[in-house]
């Protein structure tokens, strides 16, 4: 029996349909969803579950030329954010900045750095357990905790200025970290985790990493112990003369290796965010441009002498002036040097002989021979933030600006350049591109992988002349300042260099520069050191040039050549003069000069004694001993100061 | 005697457990990752999932011993009562409200969802009412009107909750029975032309409305606004692809999805079990919805016949809104899944709608249609 009608059996059957139907298509959307779609969905979705960590291949090391470690890559628990991934940054902030005890400001604005992932802790923030716990147990999203690579610096400040500084983020930020930060820097790889929706890290997952390679390790062509040397010479000439900058630079002139480079003030490359930036933004061996006085009368001697416009036992006679297009140009010496021989003229530092050379020449040459030995041209060493200095515009060079070219003034120079163009006098004419890389070396097999080859840049004078300069200039070192306390058994070229600051246009009185540039041995040099000094401020008021720069150069020489076992030699000794003699020279004439004028006179003489200063004023009234008095090294000159100038001037 | 128990229809039984075991898995399963980190046991919701099932099994068997008759007497008595939860619920501080939804009474854990109640009570009566007004069902004001309007006061309750989902599945259940019982189709058209009306007329009010409605055609329009679970949902179910991760091996569960065990269950069974997963769990219900209506076809007198399809009914709605929702079908709606979604209420009543449905079926005059 049958009670339903057929109406509603007709609907029952109706809505059956339908509903079945309605489940057909939905399976056939799950089929879409499930089959046709999946690929993609699933792509999808992986990429929501993943959270990819990106991780930092080490930072290279940075050996010096005989492989020990200057620089290499100490890793330490950091707290590395990836900013995309946390949610809410401010209290993020909040909470990371309790726990380390940072400033919650400045961990904000590391969150919110628009970069795929940010260090949150410094280099230098050591992570304790305790505060690695804790932000663990936060689950923050986005926020790891993972080894991060600190550069560490076993010999602290040495050659900090050439190494360079990296930022929080391990990049090169000055020196060689900068320039070979591609070569140094390591490679990208990623660890990838399964995470909840809180970015929490799934138990019981695996994880996919992709290693990251380790940089490239640099050997550069600095040498640790000679980097040593010098920087005890630069902080002994500090604590001697209170220097406002001190540059010295070591240079191998057959190569154009970089062998030390040092300034003063330093900074710690370690710490480098407590120093003043002018410390780590400037290298200024390379940066700092000036005039460079004597050091540049190399190159007028060296022009002259490679165009034959003079020999150096050619006379010539100074009356203490130089006439240009009617302005008498004083030589340091009052007086003059009289009648001398150009190779005096040269020992002498005789303005008046260089104006002639330059006029001889004339200025084409002169400036051409300035552009070879690479003057006015950044040297091209492998360092960032190379000066390229300034030279007159030869269009504008009328016949003062040739002659004060000619002594070294009215043109600015790096200290670089200066000591490349000496390396080109040592190197026998041929001008070197300056390097610092040596080779570079795979991290983990310590193979090399490539290898700087010295570059020549030009040949600049003939072999012949060069022999002459450097003859000239071991002359220099031999009669005037360089003296046998300095380097018993080593031959020494070189030359003095005291150049006046100009500020707002006008030389200041009292603030010099006072250089040195000398190589050793002479006959076959294998060293070029340079030491400049800027503002040297000695207790006694006044300061003979000799002994400022040249001592320092002279010990810097004789502690590298010994350590590179360069036998002494005493061959090819200048006639007049022996090594081991002590050299007596004349006194300048200093009474009635204004106390200004003697300083300046006393400093580019080339005298090796002290000064004394008794009395109070603005002349020299007297001086003991008396002007032309042969005096030995080491002896004093003692100057005595008025108000007014003495009537009668001898 | 022995007649009888033959005569109950061991499809549904078979169906209706294997959906239940495969719940009680995919609860488990869904949930660990949520009670762990609520609850610190990661079988919180499965424990209390077996509980209900076992107290549901224990009111389906008692159903289904129980001649469907003698509820027909109470069913005035209990839409009346369930309406007066309805009201309940709705009082502040008697009420407990649980994701921006007043729709719950008890305390503690154990909460009690008036609107489950609600919805086979008013079968009940519909069916009730409807066997008794066959001589009148063409008549609109005498015939249509009635059962509707009692509709119309429940789903008026649960929208106060508010509770959508509810709402659109004892609109569906009623327009089942309403269907089933002969309504004309005149009234049957009118009436879904009076709720287009009533739709328009709230777009117009706030324009925000339909973009919300057809969000769905385009979740990716906003991942993660009204967009995001209908795409965490299309991710589990394209991650499982056709065989699915395995068991247990669902990402989604990771607190991406939201209410895995619950709404989004289906998302779940899809991911780790894939298609033929999700398929078989569809199949299941396409059985039972079979077996359903055979049985209200097959029923012994018009009473039973309106209450086998109502239950039946109310099963085919919610499965396809809960699935539809989950595939991205359509608008999102809270809907849970029969026998499967974790939620007490829901199991015990539903299960308490099959064991009607069995007593149905053991009654009826000739199986072999």
């Amino acid at each position: 029996m049958r009670v339903t009608g057929r109406t509603m059996r007709r609907r029952l059957v109706l809505l059956l349909l339908c509903l079945v139907t309605a489940i057909g298509g939905l399976i056939v959307r799950l089929g879409i969803v499930q089959g046709v779609q999946a690929p993609w969905l699933k792509q999808q979705a992986d990429d929501l579950h993943s959270r990819t960590i990106p991780v930092e291949g080490v930072r290279g090391t940075i050996y010096d030329t005989n492989g020990k470690t200057l620089v290499y890559t100490a890793t330490a628990p950091g707290v590395m954010a990836i900013p995309a991934q946390v949610t809410d940054k401010p209290a993020a902030a909040q909470q990371i900045a309790r726990i380390l005890g940072m400033q919650p400001d400045k961990v904000l604005q590391r969150l919110r750095l628009r970069q795929s992932s940010v260090w949150v802790t410094t280099g230098s923030m050591r992570l304790t357990a305790e505060q690695e716990t804790k932000l663990r147990n936060l689950h923050l999203p986005g926020i790891y905790i993972t080894d991060r690579g600190t550069r560490a610096y076993p010999y602290g400040s040495l050659a900090a200025s050439v190494l360079g500084i990296t930022g929080s983020d391990n990049q090169g930020l000055t020196g060689i970290e900068k320039q070979y930060d591609s070569i140094l820097r390591g490679g990208r790889g990623y660890i990838t985790l399964n995470t909840n929706a809180k970015g929490q890290k799934v138990p019981g997952t695996g994880e996919q990493s992709q290693p990251a390679p380790p940089g490239d390790d640099v050997e550069l062509t600095i040498d640790a112990v000679i980097q040593q040397f010098v920087e005890r010479e630069v902080e002994a000439a500090v604590a001697e003369y209170n220097p406002d900058h001190v540059t010295a630079i070591v240079e191998d002139p057959k190569t154009g290796a970089i062998l030390a480079m040092a300034n003063y003030p330093s900074f710690n490359p370690a710490d480098w965010r407590n120093y003043p930036p002018a410390t780590y933004n400037h290298n200024l061996a390379i940066w700092q441009t000036f005039e460079p006085g004597s050091t540049f009368k190399i190159v007028t001697l060296s022009a002259a002498l490679q165009e034959n416009q003079v020999k150096l036992n050619d006379q010539f006679f100074d009356p203490g002036y130089y006439e240009v297009a009617g302005h008498k140009i004083r030589c340091w010496k009052a007086g003059g040097h009289g009648s001398e021989s150009f190779l005096n003229v040269v020992e002498n530092s005789c303005n008046p002989g260089f104006i002639a050379l330059g006029e001889r020449l004339g200025k084409e040459t002169l400036f051409s021979y300035i552009k070879k030995f690479g003057f006015g041209a950044k040297t091209g060493i492998d360092l960032p933030g190379e000066g390229t200095g300034i030279l007159f515009n030869l269009k504008n060079v009328g016949p003062l600006e040739l002659a004060t070219t000619a002594f070294g003034q009215g043109v600015s120079v790096t200290p670089i350049q200066q000591v490349m163009a000496m390396g080109a006098i040592a190197n026998g004419g041929v001008l070197m591109k300056p390097h610092v890389l040596k080779a570079v070396r795979n991290h983990e097999t310590g193979q090399i992988v490539e290898t700087v080859q010295p570059q020549a840049v030009r040949r600049v004078i003939s072999a012949s002349t060069d022999a002459q300069v450097r003859q000239a200039l071991e002359s220099v070192v031999a009669q005037g300042s360089g003296s046998n306390a300095y380097l018993p058994g080593y031959r020494v070229a070189g030359k003095t260099g005291t150049a006046q600051v100009a500020v707002n246009g006008h030389y200041a009185s009292g603030h010099y520069i006072v250089s040195f540039i000398g190589m050793a041995p002479a006959n076959d040099p294998k060293l070029v050191a340079y030491v400049a000094i800027d503002y040297p401020r000695p207790k006694q008021g006044v300061i003979f040039g000799g002994v400022i720069a040249a001592p320092i150069v002279g010990r810097i020489l004789y502690d590298s050549l010994n350590y590179l076992g360069v036998p002494p030699s005493n061959d090819g000794i200048p006639k007049k003069y022996k090594w081991g003699d002590t050299v007596n020279l004349p006194v300048p004439n200093f009474v009635g000069m204004t106390y200004a004028d003697a300083q300046r006179a006393a400093i580019q003489s080339s005298g090796m004694w002290r000064a004394a200063v008794s009395g109070q004023g603005k002349y020299v009234v007297a001086q003991s001993p008396a002007p032309g008095t042969a005096l030995a090294p080491n002896s004093t000159v003692r100057l005595y100061l008025g108000d007014t100038p003495p009537q009668t001037q001898g | 005697m022995l007649a009888r128990r033959i005569q109950v229809d061991w499809v549904i039984m078979a169906a209706t457990i294997v959906l239940l075991c495969i719940g009680l898995v995919m609860v488990h399963s869904a949930s660990t990752v949520l009670s762990a980190q609520n609850f610190g046991d990661p079988f919180y919701y499965a424990k209390r999932q077996l509980m209900w099932a076992g107290l549901g099994t224990i009111a389906m068997i008692w159903m289904a011993n129980l001649d469907y008759h003698r509820l027909r007497a109470w069913a005035p008595k209990l839409v009346i009562a369930a309406f007066a939860f309805l009201a309940i619920v709705l009082i502040p501080g008697v009420g407990r409200n649980v994701n921006g939804s007043q729709a719950w009474l008890g305390v503690g854990s154990f909460g009690i969802q008036p609107s489950e109640f609600a919805k086979l009570a008013l079968i009940l009566f519909l069916a009730h009412y409807l066997a008794d007004a066959q001589d009148r069902i063409e008549s609109f004001w005498r015939g249509f009107l009635p059962p509707l309007a009692m509709a119309l006061v429940a789903i008026s309750l649960i929208m106060l909750e508010p509770d959508l989902g509810q709402s659109v599945v004892i609109a569906g259940t009623a327009a089942v029975l309403l269907v089933a019982a002969g309504a004309r189709w005149r009234h049957m058209f009118g009436l879904v032309a009076a709720g287009l009306a009533g739709f328009a007329v709230l777009v117009a009010m706030a324009p925000y409305r339909i973009t919300r409605v057809v969000a769905f055609l385009d979740p990716w329009k906003d991942p993660l606004g009204s967009g995001y679970q209908v795409i965490q949902s299309l991710y589990a179910l394209g991650s499982g692809g056709l065989l699915g991760l395995g068991l247990g091996n669902s990402q989604q569960k990771f607190l991406y999805l939201p209410e895995p065990q619950t709404d989004f269950i289906f998302s779940i069974i899809g991911e780790e079990l894939g298609l033929l997963g999700t398929v078989t769990v569809l199949l299941l219900f396409a059985v039972l919805i079979w077996r359903g209506f055979r049985t209200a076809i097959l029923a012994k007198d018009t009473f039973g016949c309106l209450l086998a399809a109502g239950i039946t009914g109310m099963i085919a709605v919610q499965v396809l809104i809960n699935v539809g929702v989950v595939t991205g079908s359509m608008p999102a709606t809270g809907v849970t899944l029969p026998f499967i979604s974790f939620g007490g209420s829901s199991l015990t009543l539903m299960l308490t709608g099959v064991g009607i449905l069995l007593n149905i079926s053991r009654q009826s005059v000739d199986w072999v249609a």
